[in-house]
């Protein structure tokens, strides 16, 4: 491999790897609590048309991703009240918001922006670290990033923080462990769940926008394609924590990126084995084969009182 | 008109005194009007919608029969939720489930010497073949639960996306299940299976494509209905699945019930995969399962526990898909409005299932 093939694919890696970051950490908030969101990938796919929508219609990527955002929060809510009011099947309830989703926005795509499909939607600036930028070969291909990029890594440390270290975080915490408790102490335990699920909606809302606004610019009939499953999968594998969490996204990100890069180096390894690897690293870690998983106490659990 | 005002009163105290049943039906009915709406949002007229719907669904024998057809993948996949489902398992991964069924079939007829057995052999070997694989297959996250207590609904996911990328390898590599490449324009995918291996027209006359499927999945759905609601096996099942520590204090062995639960869940599902290839597409293709795992999911959990539900509910979706697609093609109706009317079934379904079950405790 040459150096400058090798900084492609960290670079590719990291572009990868992001919106599983960011969709992973807001699901992690969520899973803490208590509530699973299989549709994760739904919030992600509403958010990557409403961001590629709104950047065309207004040219604004900034508005688009704003768009974007606001478009994952409804679905966020449809899975919040199913769940956790009506006490609905979370998983259940997941899947069939992926397939409406999938169906409402491939319609929806068909209808506004089907016909304007060569028309170029405007994407998220890219910028590089000051200094980092300017190192020959590393510079252009790992550093220069969408600006999104970095900013989900910020993101990601306040969100570590404020799970680790304040009230809030032991709050979420709290509900997915003890909701009883919880209640005793006079916080609604529903309450702070539907928190925790907008919250996901909104990095979802980030991570779907990610792909359509940040990364390729354009969107296409379910373009999530399963990173939303995948998303999921880190946030077992990684057992819940969040470091861990993280590790395995980026690890999810290359595995993706070696499936151009294989093939650009000559090497003749399948495409497929390459794409299912990060399901069956789930696979193997749900299976208890990497140690002992602790999942929150009452992950899918809705609280009665 | 008297024996009419009768029925129908007794028919609305058989629908209230089963809300489960009541809820179905006006879910699809409330799911289906949001489609319309959705279909005159896009602006195409109604009539002509429906016209294109009724015409691919049931205009004609050979329309009826492609819609069974369909039917019967997802009512395989629907029988084998429902078992699952007594034990109280959710096997997600039908669609992993059919994936491995198809590349089973596809290399028993192929390359396993299927083509070379005498005539029902020939067709029954690889449906046999893919139902233990299929079987194996579930059998996997019947494992996982029973060694491991891992959550079915996530392995059997995990399970159907590894499976799901099975099927793309299979046929992007030609030391598998690829056809020879010749040109630069070969398609990845398999060779067509030899026809001695397709499952043989019920009336070769006939202009329909009604395939042996039909009466082996009537025959399953029979044995299932049996098995489950007149069995001690069947009712060893429930007990599991309505107090796992209270049946396992009876000394019932639950371990090996879990997995064979499960196994049998993957069986339908491999099955189904079978009959997807032998009797419709004859061949692999990277998109071999095309949502039929989940469409089958879904025609499950509207049955709500019995196997004549399934049969209503796959007969419903495969006359949905049908319709679905020949709307697209006549009216210019994008078949996702199929999907979001499917979605809002299971939503409507998923979120009342609590009301009904507390009323069900309520009633007792």
């Amino acid at each position: 491999m040459t150096e400058e093939m090798g900084a492609v694919f960290v670079g590719s890696s990291l572009r990868l790897a992001m919106p599983l970051v960011l969709a992973a950490t807001g699901e992690l908030v969520s899973e803490r609590a208590g509530v699973l969101n299989m549709s994760v990938e739904g919030m992600m796919l509403a958010a990557a048309f409403g961001g590629a929508l709104g950047a065309w219609a207004t040219g604004s990527p900034m508005l688009g991703l704003l768009i974007g955002v606001l478009a994952a929060l409804p679905v966020a809510l449809l899975q919040a009240w199913l769940s956790i009011t009506l006490r609905a099947n979370q998983i259940v309830t997941g899947i069939g918001i992926n397939i409406l989703v999938l169906g409402a926005t491939t319609v929806a795509y068909r209808e506004i922006l089907g016909r304007h499909s060569r028309t170029e939607i405007p994407g998220l600036a890219r910028w590089s670290p000051p200094g980092l930028g300017d190192i020959a070969v590393l510079g252009d291909a790992v550093f220069r990033q969408t600006w999104l990029l970095y900013a989900g890594l910020v993101l990601v440390g306040i969100v570590a923080w404020v799970l680790r270290d304040t009230a809030i975080g032991l709050a979420v915490r709290a509900v997915g462990a003890e909701p009883r408790a919880v209640d005793k102490s006079g916080l609604s335990v529903n309450r702070v769940r539907y928190g925790a699920v907008l919250f996901t909606g909104a990095m979802s809302g980030l991570a779907g926008c990610f792909l359509s606004i940040g990364d390729i610019h354009t969107f296409t009939e379910g373009m999530t394609n399963g990173s939303g499953y995948l998303a999921l999968a880190a946030v077992i594998f990684g057992n819940w924590k969040i470091g861990r969490t993280l590790l395995a996204c980026l690890f999810f990100g290359a595995a993706t990126a070696l499936q151009f890069q294989l093939p650009a180096m000559g090497v003749k390894l399948p495409t497929a084995l390459l794409i299912m690897l990060p399901y069956l690293m789930a696979l193997v870690a749900v299976g208890g084969l990497v140690g002992r998983q602790t999942a929150p106490v009452n992950l899918t659990r809705a609280y009665q009182r | 008109m008297n024996a009419l005002v009768h029925w129908s009163s007794s028919m609305r105290a058989r629908l209230l005194a089963r809300p489960a049943i009541l809820v179905s039906l006006v879910a699809v009915f409330a799911a289906t009007l949001c489609g319309m709406a959705l279909v005159v949002g896009i602006g195409v007229s109604v009539p002509k919608a429906l016209a294109a719907f009724a015409d691919g669904a049931w205009g004609s024998p050979y329309a009826i029969a492609a819609s069974i057809n369909r039917a019967l993948a997802l009512g395989l996949v629907g029988v084998g939720f429902v078992i699952a489902q007594r034990a109280n398992l959710t096997n997600v991964g039908g669609e992993g489930q059919i994936a491995v069924g198809g590349i089973a079939a596809t290399a028993i007829s192929l390359y396993g010497g299927a083509a070379a057995l005498p005539a029902p052999l020939s067709f029954i070997a690889p449906m046999a073949v893919a139902a233990l694989v299929g079987g194996l297959w579930g059998g996997i996250a019947g494992v996982l639960k029973a060694k491991a207590g891992t959550n079915e609904v996530i392995s059997t996911l995990l399970l159907s996306f590894i499976a799901i990328w099975l099927v793309y390898g299979a046929v992007q590599s030609e030391s598998l299940l690829r056809q020879p490449m010749t040109t630069t324009a070969t398609l990845p995918e398999s060779l067509e299976i030899p026809d001695v291996t397709k499952l043989p027209l019920l009336n070769a006359a006939a202009d329909t494509p009604l395939h042996w499927g039909l009466p082996i999945a009537l025959l399953i759905a029979a044995l299932a209905a049996v098995a489950l609601d007149k069995t001690v096996w069947g009712l060893r099942l429930r007990a599991i699945g309505l107090n796992t520590l209270a049946a396992r204090r009876a000394g019932m062995r639950i371990a090996p019930t879990i997995v064979l639960v499960l196994f049998l869940a993957g069986a339908c599902g491999g099955l189904a995969g079978a009959f997807m290839l032998q009797g419709d597409q004859g061949s692999l293709k990277a998109r071999f399962s095309s949502g039929y795992g989940f469409d089958g999911l879904v025609v499950g959990l509207l049955a709500r526990g019995s196997v004549a539900g399934v049969i209503a509910a796959a007969l419903l979706f495969g006359f949905l898909r049908s319709g679905g697609i020949n709307m697209e093609l006549e009216a210019g109706v994008p078949s996702a409005v199929v999907l979001v009317i499917q979605g809002l079934i299971i939503l409507m379904l998923a979120g009342t299932a609590f009301w009904i079950d507390s009323r069900k405790e309520a009633s007792r």
